[in-house]
């Protein structure tokens, strides 16, 4: 039971984590926590599943099983063009919104609110579009695999846990070998030297915002995927993340992994020890717990 | 007739357009040169240098670099344009190492070019070629300093302009950086330097001009400067009014 307690944990875990490298990174280089960052994650998940449902549509050889998988290539390839659409709409709420705020010397305070603001049009949009009804991908039954040590994974899960892997992987060394990644952490520690050394602000700006959607879609698409579509998706995962992507130090990367994976596991042995009804209590009591004792994080700056 | 490599055109700028800090400057400094800002606490000299790089408002005038109007042109452009700036405070970025640091500056250089500047840099700098992974928040005062003028220099500018480099180093200290700032002067940059280190200044630069309430009050060669009676009632005059205060 408690082999399985920790597999599901790391699978949850891994979503999570995903979804707290976007909040780290818009969070240090943006300079405020952005509550709509959960609507991404939905939009993310229903966008891919409208597209996947269009290629499907077009070719049902799409929708054919890929190999143990319960979903065919519909899906990642509506996924690539998810990542690139939810990008998209992240620049189009920076321009219309946060990019205005920016201009006009906008406070946190009122990035915060704004976030909220736009948290709840999304959300609301996507009720409005796709209704608040429970959604699949696939309604393909897996059988677990068993693991040995006495837990069982499916394969859709297993898959999951590497691609989170090789994400975390990607986006660390984007950061620290390339010069785009440079700029960003160039970016996150002092926005106006960064300008004086010849970097362009606002085009790092627009990276952020791109790379934070693309992972919040892909974290949306491995929750609709285990778990179900649904407009308060991501809006559910929000404790979570923040708790994380805190945990973890605000700029972290790997400290986000790291994080999204101790959350998902303190909540999946939460409801193996205490009760299923504490499970959403845990990423509240790291949150406090993070932010009163160790502000810093694991890796990173005070939050 | 040759154009400075950088002058200023009745430069009114300041944080706030009702409150202008620099009260309509014209200076101008020629290629080559090394000009050094005095003048007492309050005088806008480092507002001055700000505008110029971009970081302060400009209300009115112009800066010229060379013969190109660069006004309005926003700070990461500038340095494209051959303007290199070093604040005073943070002027490193302390989570990256040392060799991060030059690269992130290099970015605007073509890419055959970026590891050449920066081996010759190394070479000019040989205390940062011994550690380049080392973060650049564990180096010491004039250690960081050394690197913000190595950053700076990455992009082989035209004018280098630092505001106050030997704030808060030792004497021994701020006169190595005094030193490494003559040596790359003599390479053929122009320098424009704003220091309260009004006698080691002076002993560097070729010339000196004297801000007071945001004017250029006063202006001549720096080896008559270091003993003109109006240099020392200007700071003088401004200790005294601060002590009577």
């Amino acid at each position: 039971m408690i082999a399985q307690a920790l597999m599901d944990g790391l699978i949850a875990g891994a979503m999570i984590g995903l979804g707290a490298i976007g909040i780290t990174l818009t969070y240090s280089i943006l300079r405020f926590a952005n509550f709509a960052h959960g609507e991404l994650i939905s939009w993310g998940a229903y966008l891919a599943l409208a597209v996947s449902g269009v290629l499907g549509y077009l070719s049902s050889d799409l929708t054919s099983s890929i190999g143990p998988f319960s979903f065919g290539w519909s899906l990642p390839l509506a996924a690539v063009l998810a990542i690139v659409l939810t990008g998209v709409l992240a620049l189009v709420s920076d321009a219309l919104l946060f990019g205005r705020l920016r201009a006009k010397g906008g406070s946190i305070i009122i990035m915060v609110m704004a976030s909220f603001g736009a948290a709840l049009t999304l959300r609301s949009l996507l009720e409005f579009i796709f209704t608040s009804k429970p959604v699949y991908y696939t309604n393909a039954l897996q059988i677990a695999l068993p693991l040995g040590g006495g837990m069982k994974a499916t394969p859709d899960q297993l898959l999951t846990l590497g691609l989170a892997a090789v994400l975390v992987v990607a986006i660390h060394l984007l950061l620290t070998r390339t010069a785009i990644g440079r700029s960003m952490r160039a970016v996150s520690e002092n926005q106006q030297l960064s300008g004086i050394v010849g970097i362009d602000v606002r085009k790092v700006i627009r990276t952020v915002w791109l790379l934070g959607a693309g992972l919040a879609c892909v974290a949306g698409i491995m929750a609709g995927l285990l778990v179900q579509i649904r407009p308060h998706m991501g809006h559910d995962l929000l404790l979570p993340l923040f708790a994380a992507a805190i945990l973890g130090g605000i700029g972290s990367v790997p400290g986000a992994m790291l994080a999204g994976l101790i959350v998902g596991l303190s909540e999946s042995l939460a409801v193996q020890f205490i009760g299923a009804e504490w499970r959403a209590a845990v990423a509240f009591v790291i949150l406090v717990a993070v932010l009163l004792i160790h502000p810093k994080g694991l890796f990173g700056r005070v939050a | 007739m040759t154009a400075p490599a950088l002058s200023t055109q009745a430069l009114i700028a300041g944080y706030e357009r009702d409150l202008p800090i620099v009260r309509g400057i014209d200076f101008a400094i020629d290629a080559g040169e090394l000009v050094v800002v005095l003048g007492p606490n309050g005088a806008g000299k480092s507002t001055l240098v700000k505008a110029i790089a971009g970081l302060v408002p400009i209300h009115s005038g112009s800066v010229r670099l060379g013969d190109r109007d660069v006004t309005a042109v926003p700070a990461h452009e500038k340095i494209r344009q051959g303007l290199a700036f070093v604040p005073q405070t943070e002027n490193i970025f302390t989570t990256l190492s040392i060799h991060e640091n030059l690269l992130v500056a290099a970015n605007i250089l073509p890419k055959e070019a970026r590891s050449r500047r920066i081996a010759e840099l190394y070479t000019m700098f040989p205390d940062l070629a011994a550690r380049p992974s080392l973060k650049a928040g564990q180096l010491s005062g004039g250690q960081r300093q050394m690197l913000a003028v190595a950053r700076a220099l990455v992009v082989a500018p035209s004018v280098l302009i630092l505001d106050e480099p030997s704030a808060g180093l030792s004497p021994k200290v701020a006169t190595e950086v005094f030193r490494t700032l003559k040596t790359i002067n003599e390479t053929g940059v122009t320098i424009l330097l704003v220091e309260q280190n009004v006698k080691a200044a002076l002993a560097i630069a070729h010339r000196g001009v004297i801000l007071v309430d945001g004017k250029l009050r006063h202006e001549g060669p720096a080896a008559t400067l270091a003993s003109d009676p109006i240099v020392a009632e200007l700071y003088l005059g401004a200790h005294r009014q601060a002590v009577n205060a």
